[in-house]
């Protein structure tokens, strides 16, 4: 499904990935933790072709995305749903216009803009406040909007980065939940964070980055909470 | 539909919220644009006065003494005959000496001394409008007067090629200061479109995050140059038309130049046309260069 092979990029030549195989299935849900400036936006960031690697191959679904042409970035993304800390709604469209965005953009019909927004916005809890503009909503919901708008069109990954970053903890155990619900559908799901709480309630596959490099993955027994 | 709909509806909302930008550039464009009009009308209308002018050249053809009655009918038949020429009038020598005393009446007396009717025969010539160049004239002239009977052909040349430089001036003149003044409403309307590039930054983030292509995330900000470049060149043919009307106004009431407010006339329709368009070119144009310089080439 997400393969990385030997993959490093450099800023300035200090190296933000060093060497990075890694190998992630179908249907996974995955959290990439590690602390601030460890490379995990920067690996998330290479999965959607934002930026390009110095060193080695990235295949999402088979397909090369270090060979892909600038014209066919748009088409990885839209197979790939991001959730980010800050959200990143437009605040002067409304919830329902936010989430139809991917729709609008693939050339979707306007009936089906209308049932799927509707549906990816009850999945997420929303649904009655499509009218509102994102300013109006609490700060997790504003998240749970975030996420309607990268599961509104089926993507076969999902990627959040910091996704808890701005929420409490009671919100935070309620965006989690919502994660695994997603992941239970069939939905690859990566998750960048450094909060140990997100991995107690996730309980799940943790690949950690320090510095850049991958620590050794530890056994199923030796998670933390488990 | 709604695909077709969004970049029109982004361009138009982008307009609405930004509107003091927005005005601002079509009023800055009309005026930069209507300066540059203002040549265009000049040198349209001194190519009217120029091709009137030249329907009025008359090129003599004068005979020579000896010819015949049937020598001079045979040149009126060749001069008839010739696509250049539009019409061969002929003037006897009696005429032209009538023509001579009618017009100045107080020196006839220089010619009856003379004891002969000193004023050759001639045909009075016009040539067909496509063959009124300065060029056309010369090479013509020449032609005719190596024709048997012809003593002489005779036409204002140094007028002819001053008029004909005079235009190739203001042509030249009209085509700097256009080209310095679209590269003016280019960047000015550039630069309206590069602040609402700035303002929507996050938003044309967004856009490529969730797979937009390039052309969907430019096409609202060519639509917004194109349209700015349309009102701004629609805004200063307005301005123009009101200053030309003003212009005649005042030239029909200035006594000396009576009679030229009916003689310049404003753009036809179709310049008029073409004038918008290329105004929206322009701010398409402007629109182009703003995407490039704020980096929308990345995917």
């Amino acid at each position: 499904m997400i393969q990385l092979i030997h993959v490093s990029k450099y800023y300035d030549r200090r190296a933000a990935l060093s060497d990075i195989t890694l190998e992630i299935e179908k249907g996974e849900f995955v959290l990439l933790m590690g602390p601030s400036g460890a490379g995990k936006s920067t690996l998330l960031r290479l999965l959607i072709g934002e930026e390009q690697p110095d060193e080695g191959q990235i295949f999402v679904q088979g397909r090369n995305v270090t060979k892909l042409k600038q014209s066919e970035v748009p088409y990885l993304r839209r197979k790939v749903g991001s959730v980010f800390q800050d959200f990143r709604l437009l605040p002067k469209k409304s919830v329902f216009e936010n989430v139809a965005l991917p729709l609008i953009v693939q050339g979707a019909s306007t009936s089906d803009i209308r049932r799927k927004v509707t549906e990816a916005l009850r999945a997420v809890g929303v649904d009655l406040k499509k009218d509102q503009p994102p300013s109006s909503l609490s700060t997790g919901e504003r998240q749970r909007v975030c996420i309607a708008r990268a599961i509104v069109n089926g993507p076969i990954v999902l990627l959040a980065d910091e996704p808890t970053g701005n929420l409490d903890q009671e919100r935070t155990v309620e965006i989690i939940e919502l994660f695994k619900l997603i992941n239970a559908r069939g939905t690859t799901v990566i998750v960048a964070t450094h909060d140990p709480l997100v991995m107690r309630q996730v309980n799940r596959r943790v690949v950690t980055l320090m510095q850049g490099t991958m620590a050794p993955e530890p056994r199923l027994g030796e998670r933390v909470g488990v | 539909m709604r695909r077709l709909f969004y970049p029109v509806r982004e361009a138009w909302g982008n307009m609405r919220t930004n509107r003091t930008t927005t005005v601002v550039a079509i009023l800055t464009t009309a005026f930069t644009l209507a300066c540059v009009g203002i040549f265009l009308l000049l040198y349209v209308n001194l190519r009217n006065a120029a091709g009137w002018l030249q329907q009025d050249i008359k090129i003599m053809v004068y005979l020579e003494d000896r010819i015949t009655r049937e020598g001079a009918q045979e040149l009126e038949g060749k001069l008839k005959s010739d696509r250049m020429v539009a019409g061969a009038l002929f003037i006897s020598k009696e005429q032209a000496l009538g023509e001579f005393r009618a017009q100045f009446p107080s020196d006839s007396h220089l010619l009856e001394g003379l004891g002969e009717n000193p004023l050759p025969a001639s045909f009075v010539v016009t040539l067909a409008p496509s063959f009124r160049s300065p060029e056309a004239v010369t090479r013509w002239a020449e032609r005719v007067r190596t024709m048997a009977g012809v003593a002489k052909v005779d036409y204002n040349q140094e007028w002819i090629d001053a008029l004909a430089g005079l235009i190739r001036y203001i042509e030249l003149a009209a085509i700097g200061v256009g080209v310095i003044l679209s590269a003016a409403a280019v960047t000015i309307i550039g630069n309206t479109i590069r602040l609402a590039l700035f303002s929507r930054r996050e938003e044309i983030e967004i856009l490529r995050l969730i797979g937009a292509t390039r052309a969907f995330i430019q096409i609202p900000y060519f639509l917004e140059g194109a349209v700015l470049g349309a009102f701004g060149s629609a805004l200063s043919l307005g301005i123009l038309k009101f200053g030309f009307e003003l212009f005649r106004q005042q030239i029909g009431s200035a006594g000396r130049f009576k009679g030229i407010e009916n003689m310049v006339s404003f753009f036809p329709l179709s310049i008029c046309l073409a004038f918008v368009f290329v105004g929206m070119g322009l701010g398409f144009a402007g629109s182009v260069v703003s995407l490039r310089r704020f980096g929308e080439g990345r995917a």
